[in-house]
This record gives C-alpha cells, sequence and structure tokens, in this order.
C-alpha cells in the first residue's frame, strides 16, 4: 500500500521538478520576476514536505537548505545571480536522482550530497553584512516562528443524520490531527427530550484551530466525503503556530465553558496584538472557502490504461466493420440501422479515446532548452532558442519516439550549425546565434521546424560525397532538394565527414529511421551561411486513422483521407507520357505516379482507373489507381520488426472480412517514386 | 551434464532442419497471404493471425529453392524469436515431421560446411535413424530478414 503512495508521489515530485526546472529557466531570463521566485519556492517546498512524508529522507533534507536559498531571495535578503541557477539546476538533476534511487545507501554518495549541500550553504552565508538592516530582519524572524505553516479556524457543524451511514466523526477529527497541531473544541447542543431522542443522531459540532503546513485543499479532503451532510467553514487566521499561544489557550477554554462559537474576528484580534508583525502581511482577509465549490476537473491516470483504452477502441472498430459488412450483405433494415448507429458511435468514440491520449509538446521542450543552455555553454557559444507552438498537442506513443531524434537534430544545430561568437561576427552576423523550435498543425499531420542561422550545408559538397560514395552519377542532374535527401541515404553521412566540412548530416539516417517509424518524414533545406532548417511531417495519431480504401491489382490499400484532395475518373489517354508523367485536368496539370508501377504489379486491371489527388509539400500529385472502393474506418496495425522500414507501405489494416490492406503513406510512396528516379537517372 | 533440448523438425527440398521447439508458437496449414509490394521474393507476404499481421517467409526460398511446389503438406511454422508479437515470423517448409528430444552431447557440428542459400549458420546437426537433422540458427536468420538482405 505504502509502495502505491510512494510511487504516487515520485510521480508527482517529477511534475513539481519539472516546474521548477521550467520556472529556472524563465527567471535566468527575468531575474526580479517575484512571480516565478515564488512558484520555485513552492515546488521545492512540496518536494521538502512530500519527500520526508513518504521517507524520502535524503531528498526532504537536501530540498530543506534550497528552500532556504530560495526564501532568502523570496524575502530579498538575496540575490538571484546566475551562480544561483546553475547550482540550483545541477541540483535538480541530483533530486531526480535521489526521486530515483530513494534514500542513499552508498558512502560515496552520502559525501557527495554532502559537499553540495555545503555548496548550496555557501549561497546564503554571503550576504551583504554592510546592510545590517535587512541582518536584523533575518534575526527578527527567527524569532517569530514563521516555519512556512498557517494556522487555520476550522467550524464544522455536521448534520443530524451524519453517522447514519457510517461516518465516525472522531476519525475526521483524528486526521485534521494528524496534519499538524491542532486544539480542538466540541460543542453540544440540547438534546430533546428522552423519546424524541435518535440515538445515532448527531448532536455535536466542533471547532478546532489548527495549525500545519499542509496548503488549505489538503484539509478540504479530509471532508470530501462527508461534505454533502455537513457545513465546514475553514479559515485562515495567521501564518505560523498560535496553537501554544497563551491567550488562544484561554480563549478557547472560555469557549469551551461558555459553548459559544470562537469567532474568527476575536481570534485575528488576539494573534494581532501578540504580534503585530504577522497582521501587516498582505491577504490575510478570511479566505472563506465553500467545499460544495470543490470540483475535480482532471485526473491522473496511468498511461497503460489509456493505451489499453485505445486498443479496445481499435479492437471495437475491427468489429464495427465486421458488423456493417454483415449487415449490409444480410439487407435486413433493422440491422442496417443498428449498424450505422454503432458506427457513429464507435465513431465518436475513437475520437474521444484518441484525444485523451495527447500530451502537449511542451512537457518535452524542457529537455531541450536544457540542452541549448548547458551544451552551448560548454561549447562556448551563446544560443537563443525560441519556441512556438509548445501547446501543440501529439499521441504520447509519438511524443516517446520523438525526443530522441529531436535532442539530435537540435543537437547537431549547435554543435555544427551555429558558429563560435568570434566568427558569427567576422561574417557580420550577431554574435549570438539563434535556433528556432516552431510546431504547427497542418491538415491531420504536425510540422516541426528547428532552424538555425548557422554556417548551414553546402550542397556542392554534398554532391562531391555521394559521388565518391558511389550513391549517384557523376553525370546526374539534381536539385539542391535532391541532395539534401541524399543526407538521409544511409551509409551517407559517417562519421569522416564530420571533420571534412560541416558536420551537418550526422546521424540523420537514423533520425529518419526513428522518423519513419512513427510514420513521419523528415526533410532538411540548407543555404551556405544562412542556416538550416530541419522539418519533421508527424501523423497526429498512429492507431486510428480516416483512410480510403482502393485497390491496385488484386490487393486493398488505404491512404489517409487527410492527405486527399480530390478524386477523378480516368481516362488513360489524357496522360501525355513524354514528361515525367504529367496529366492535365481542369487546366492544371499534375505529375502522376502510377501505382502500379511502384509496386511492380504486371497486367491491366479493366476496372475503372481513377485518379486520387493528394497533397504533397506544397505541390499536388496525382496517382492512379484501380479502383477506388470507399471511405474506411483504418484501424492501423504494425506491419511488424521485419517490415517496419518498407519503403512504400506503412502499416496494415484488417478489414471486415479479415483480410488484410496496407496503409500507404503518401509522403513516403513520392519520396520513393522520386528516389528511384534518381537511381535510375 | 547434458541437457536436453526439444527441437522440431521439418523437411524442406528434400533435406531435414530443425527449429528450437522452445520458439515455435504455431504450425498453420499453408493458405493464402496478401502479397506485399516492394519486398525480397522470399517474402510471401502477410497474414491476418488472430488479429495481428504476421509476415511469411518461404523458407524454402531462403534455402536456394527456385520454384517451390505447395503440396497438402506444406504447412507454416510460426516463431517468436523473442517473445514480442512485432517478431513473429512464419516459415514455409514442405512437412512438418516430428517433435524430437535431443541431448546436448548428440548435436555435432554442422555437416553444411560455408551456406546454405540465405542461410549461413547452423547451432549443429544431430543424426536420427539414419537422417541428418540440421538446427537452424533462428536468430542469425532473423537479423539477416531484419536487414533485409
Amino acid at each position: 500500500m505504502i509502495d502505491k503512495f510512494r510511487e504516487k508521489f515520485v510521480e508527482e515530485a517529477l511534475d513539481n521538478v519539472h516546474d521548477l526546472e521550467e520556472a529556472l529557466l524563465l527567471l535566468e531570463n527575468n531575474k526580479q520576476n517575484k512571480e516565478i521566485i515564488e512558484r520555485i519556492f513552492r515546488a521545492m517546498h512540496s518536494l521538502k514536505g512530500g519527500g520526508a512524508m513518504f521517507g524520502f529522507n535524503d531528498l526532504s533534507d537536501f530540498t530543506h537548505h534550497l528552500e532556504t536559498v530560495f526564501d532568502w531571495v523570496r524575502n530579498d535578503k538575496l540575490e538571484v545571480s546566475d551562480h544561483i541557477i546553475s547550482i540550483t539546476l545541477t541540483a535538480i538533476d541530483h533530486i531526480k536522482h535521489l526521486l530515483d534511487v530513494g534514500d542513499l545507501t552508498n558512502d560515496a554518495e552520502k559525501i557527495e550530497q554532502k559537499v553540495f549541500i555545503s555548496k548550496v550553504q555557501s549561497l546564503i552565508s554571503v550576504i551583504p553584512t554592510e546592510n545590517s538592516s535587512k541582518v536584523e530582519r533575518v534575526i527578527d524572524e527567527v524569532i517569530n516562528t514563521d516555519d512556512g505553516s498557517k494556522s487555520y479556524l476550522i467550524t464544522f457543524e455536521p448534520d443530524k443524520d451524519i453517522m447514519k451511514n457510517g461516518t465516525n466523526l472522531f476519525y475526521l477529527i483524528d486526521d485534521l490531527n494528524d496534519l499538524g497541531n491542532a486544539l480542538s473544541v466540541p460543542f453540544f447542543d440540547p438534546l430533546p427530550v428522552f423519546s424524541e431522542l435518535d440515538p445515532i443522531g448527531n448532536y455535536c459540532r466542533w471547532q478546532l484551530i489548527l495549525n500545519t503546513e499542509v496548503p488549505v485543499n489538503e484539509i478540504k479532503d479530509v471532508f470530501i466525503f462527508v461534505e454533502d451532510e455537513c457545513k465546514i467553514d475553514i479559515s485562515e487566521i495567521v501564518k505560523g503556530d498560535i496553537t501554544s499561544n497563551q491567550y488562544l489557550i484561554e480563549l478557547v477554554e472560555n469557549a469551551r465553558q461558555s459553548g459559544n462559537l470562537i469567532e474568527l474576528q476575536s481570534l485575528k484580534s488576539l494573534v494581532g496584538s501578540a504580534s503585530s508583525k504577522a497582521v501587516e502581511e498582505p491577504g490575510l482577509e478570511k479566505k472563506k472557502v465553500l467545499l460544495k465549490e470543490h470540483k475535480i476537473s482532471s485526473i491522473r491516470v496511468a498511461s497503460n490504461k489509456v493505451d489499453e483504452l485505445v486498443t479496445l477502441v481499435s479492437e471495437l472498430v475491427t468489429i464495427q466493420a465486421q458488423l456493417n459488412l454483415y449487415a449490409e450483405k444480410s439487407g435486413e433494415p433493422n440491422i442496417m440501422g443498428l449498424a450505422e448507429n454503432i458506427q457513429k458511435l464507435s465513431r465518436q468514440l475513437r475520437d474521444n479515446a484518441f484525444e485523451i491520449s495527447l500530451i502537449p509538446l511542451q512537457n518535452e521542450l524542457m529537455r531541450f532548452q536544457r540542452l541549448v543552455r548547458d551544451l552551448s555553454k560548454e561549447l562556448g557559444k551563446e544560443i537563443d532558442f525560441i519556441v512556438e507552438g509548445g501547446d501543440i498537442e501529439l499521441d504520447k506513443n509519438i511524443i516517446e519516439h520523438l525526443t530522441d531524434p529531436l535532442l539530435h537534430i537540435i543537437r547537431n544545430s549547435i554543435d555544427h550549425g551555429v558558429e563560435m561568437p568570434d566568427d558569427r561576427i567576422k561574417q557580420g552576423k550577431s554574435p549570438k546565434g539563434t535556433i528556432y523550435f516552431k510546431a504547427y498543425y497542418s491538415g491531420a499531420t504536425v510540422i516541426i521546424k528547428v532552424s538555425d542561422d548557422g554556417k548551414g550545408v553546402d550542397p556542392v559538397f554534398i554532391r562531391r560525397r555521394a559521388i565518391e560514395r558511389g550513391l549517384i552519377d557523376k553525370n546526374a542532374e539534381l536539385s539542391d532538394k535532391d541532395l539534401f535527401d541524399l543526407l538521409f541515404v544511409s551509409g551517407f553521412s559517417t562519421k569522416d565527414v564530420v571533420s571534412d566540412v560541416s558536420g551537418r548530416g550526422v546521424g540523420m539516417d537514423v533520425v529518419k529511421k526513428k522518423i519513419g517509424e512513427i510514420r513521419g518524414e523528415v526533410m532538411l533545406d540548407s543555404e551556405v551561411g544562412m542556416g538550416t532548417t530541419t522539418t519533421l511531417e508527424l501523423p497526429l495519431t498512429l492507431s486510428i486513422i480516416d483512410g480510403l480504401l482502393l485497390k491496385v491489382a488484386y490487393n486493398n490499400y488505404v491512404v489517409p483521407i487527410s492527405s486527399i484532395e480530390k478524386i477523378h475518373e480516368l481516362n488513360k489517354g489524357k496522360i501525355s507520357k513524354t514528361l515525367n508523367n504529367i496529366i492535365t485536368i481542369d487546366d492544371h496539370q499534375y505529375p502522376v505516379i502510377d501505382l502500379r508501377d511502384i509496386f511492380e504489379e504486371e497486367g491491366t486491371f479493366l476496372g475503372d482507373e481513377q485518379l486520387i489527388l493528394v497533397k504533397y509539400e506544397n505541390k499536388t500529385m496525382g496517382l492512379i489507381v484501380d479502383q477506388v472502393i470507399g471511405e474506411y474506418q483504418t484501424v492501423v496495425k504494425p506491419l511488424g520488426r521485419y517490415l517496419k522500414t518498407h519503403q512504400t507501405v506503412s502499416g496494415a489494416s484488417i478489414l471486415g472480412d479479415g483480410s488484410i490492406a496496407f496503409v500507404l503513406d503518401t509522403n513516403r510512396l513520392i519520396h520513393y517514386n522520386s528516389f528511384k528516379r534518381i537511381k535510375t537517372k | 551434464m547434458s541437457e536436453v533440448k526439444t527441437i522440431i523438425s521439418f523437411v524442406a527440398n528434400e533435406e531435414n532442419f530443425a527449429f528450437d521447439a522452445i520458439k515455435v508458437r504455431h504450425i498453420l496449414e499453408f493458405g493464402k497471404q496478401t502479397k506485399i509490394p516492394n519486398t525480397s521474393d522470399y517474402l510471401l507476404g502477410v497474414i491476418n493471425l488472430h488479429g495481428n499481421i504476421i509476415p511469411i517467409a518461404d523458407f524454402r526460398k531462403l534455402i536456394g529453392q527456385d520454384e517451390p511446389e505447395n503440396t497438402k503438406d506444406t504447412s507454416v511454422i510460426v516463431i517468436s524469436p523473442d517473445d514480442q508479437i512485432s517478431s513473429y515470423i512464419g516459415f514455409v517448409v514442405d512437412m512438418v515431421k516430428e517433435v524430437i528430444q535431443v541431448n546436448d552431447s548428440e548435436i555435432k557440428p554442422s555437416i553444411i560446411d560455408g551456406h546454405l542459400g540465405f542461410i549461413d549458420s547452423f547451432e549443429g546437426t544431430v543424426k536420427i535413424n539414419d537422417v541428418f537433422i540440421n538446427i537452424i540458427n533462428l536468430n542469425d536468420l532473423i537479423i539477416k530478414i531484419e536487414e533485409g538482405k
């Protein structure tokens, strides 16, 4: 049981750490921002508190010291410096480690942590002594018992019937007591005459003065199961612990004797006379929070449950296709109506399930920001990392596969793209380089562009290299774009290229392979001296798509509807075979690809050939197919280990009758076609 | 100390081979596959096995037979190299024979010198009832197919 809580804590702590990291990076550019400092402090505070509660004692101890530093910062006793930020960032790495391993058992690590703590402590030992008033305040505050806790007045008035559903009121009081120090005062309502007395009715009310470090929400949580059956009022009295205050104890005793409820106002004035300092603080007005308003707006679900949901929905969609087929065959109107309704529902369910499995890119961006910061410092370069579109959401399985390739691309930009500040000045650029990260939706795909303003890649060099490696013929005529595509061919970019020129394209074949596994595409564009842009095109989701079912030779294929612009009847005579297979439709000329050629199918089909116009980058291309069958909700199944890098087919789907259709990725297909052309030239 | 190994023997191109029985998941009748475009000749296609897409390779083509004939004995042995459904693969063979238990000590270095078509390493050969059975080195074969050579 406790393990489960620990797990939950680690999960939440990681969120906190993540928040911390984000805030620190923000702080770096905005050192005076109170809000950010407050956010950092809060995150550390909850790490400390939670750590101690769930047995992460080293973590708690360690964050305690960090927290002190930011407490000082928060109270203007210490100024934010790059040094503080750097130490804190390294400290975060240490915190992550602690969360991973729990308490340290290894002596070497323990010593390491001690050294680290003393480093952190050294940050606060160097306060400016000339400012004596500040020092005084420090001492003053230490005496003032401001330990981050708050005192609340809780008035708890249960309904008469509350015990009828088995609630034990004493447990609630005990729970409150567990949160911190509590003084409780019971009040007894006058009892009715014995004949009318309800033996399991409640005739009591309570008031508690609770001193605790936990936020007010946690206090409310104690009452979560009984909130409909009682009146609860939780008001903050003051920051700090007042439960041992002599006046307060008197007041409580009075209330106990007289049976009159304690009033918040009298408590406040009491505290005010005891410590005038505390009352000065703003935001001390009574915070009345009605419990009924407390609604849960989001829940945390283990990711494998979401995966399971998506799998189940996929199965449902497959079965639904079978049902449709059966209904059509039977021709019975009732069943056909039902099948139609089920189709509608399953489509909605599908969309819903997918929305659930989407997560924003934002979470990963932090790692990139950190990479840019750390690596550029290490290399002595100055780089700004600008992000646009961090709120774009992607299937979590895609994001998982995306991080490594993106890290690689960004690392390439830092390492080989952006020049040293001196070189940049010589070329008339600003000494500070920029890496621009942009993500946006385009139809059913997400485009991610990573651009830098570094030295770029020289197509002339690529050409020479490709000829040397026998990838292209000496006389081949290739556009720059074709040449950049060669960077992704495995065997082109090897380590020995690095020393030679830009070193760009190292491992780009690996990037392409990884992105290909999630049915994405990578493109690279560059201008010498101006910089390089790497573009990733990714599907929104991996498992179910709206597709168009079609036939080429004896096989069924599915093309995602999102990539289709139009479908035309085709008269083969219209194609002029002279150049690149061009077809003219409605005064527009489109290059076309016959899928029979691509799939190396022989013979001709005597059906009604049709032309499907698809989007490809900025152009429209035509695909000739033997027959268009119709729209089809496609559950995409992976092709498995042996075929996942297949050149033209990116997945498969099981049709209602149990047969298999292949899912085509039109981008990949057209790419394959043009690559085939390059090779044959 | 010799360990007992269970193998499943089969015939392909009139020779006897065997897979490690632990890795065999199903034995199916040879049926229709959905042909995959743009793949090597030996990959016949994919089948729908309980809702999963499983590729089928012709073992006889792998060992160099050009035009294998299919009879009523032709079968598909579905192998799982690492228990992941994504790496299941079926091999078409002429006939599945039997499950045999052999002692490690009975397995001798392979009598096939060099390579046989696509396959260039065997775990060894056992002689049972005057028949030589070549035990296939599955990992090696799988990696080669994965590389698509």
